[in-house]
């Protein structure tokens, strides 16, 4: 069942989405990128990896209530 | 959370002393090793770069620097302290915003130690900038 997620966007990405924030109804990480797609069609020109409350995914994840997920562009710290 | 690794503004000369002081109150520390970023005013399509504008990530970044110096201390036996702290908002060219302090008992790993730390903020700490013209 889908849902409600909260998504934070970073660098690139939040100049693209033109939020800091927004909420998404999502069963899973891949529904979740399809969807931020959809609304953002720009994000397709930003790489960017996803963190789910704070820890950096490598596969995509199921989602539950008010997870928190943060849309990475490349590190440019140091 | 409380911010340990962030700081807003760039890293004062004043800062530094203040974490030299800090990371320096170990007698048994023969080697302190010391990195500091600064920002470069180069000049990108015939515009010289004033200032950077770094975001990050807090809550993730503190978490990240807290498994960095967790790591960087792991792999280095002799080390007995890790310092890093890494600008958020503007910081103008010229001006420090990354520091990056590594003691230990001998001079070996706190140079290596402290390269190390240095790859592994570019690598984990999400920070992101901005030029500013």
């Amino acid at each position: 069942m889908a849902a409600r997620v909260i998504v934070l966007y970073f660098g690139a990405a939040q100049k693209v989405a033109g939020n800091a924030s927004e909420d998404f109804m999502a069963e899973d990480t891949l529904s979740l990128r399809r969807q931020i797609l959809e609304r953002h069609p720009g994000m397709c020109r930003v790489t960017f990896r996803l963190a789910l409350n704070r820890n950096l995914l490598k596969e995509d994840s199921l989602l539950k209530e008010n997870d928190i997920i943060a849309i990475l562009p490349p590190f440019e710290g140091g | 959370m409380k911010n340990r690794y962030l700081v807003g503004g760039p890293i004062t000369p004043l800062l530094i002393s203040e974490l030299m002081t800090l990371g320096n109150d170990d007698n048994g520390a023969g080697a302190v090793s010391i990195f500091i970023g600064k920002v470069r005013d180069d000049e990108v399509n015939g515009n010289r770069i004033k200032a950077l504008e770094y975001s990050a990530y807090s809550e993730m970044a503190e978490k990240e620097a807290d498994g960095i110096v967790k790591t960087v201390k792991a792999a280095f036996s002799d080390v007995r302290k890790v310092l890093l702290v890494h600008s958020t908002g503007i910081v103008k060219a010229g001006e420090a915003s990354l520091f990056i302090m590594v003691t230990s008992g001998h001079r070996d790993h706190s140079m290596r130690a402290c390269r190390h730390t240095l790859e592994m903020v570019k690598e984990k700490l999400p920070v992101w900038k901005k030029e500013i013209f």
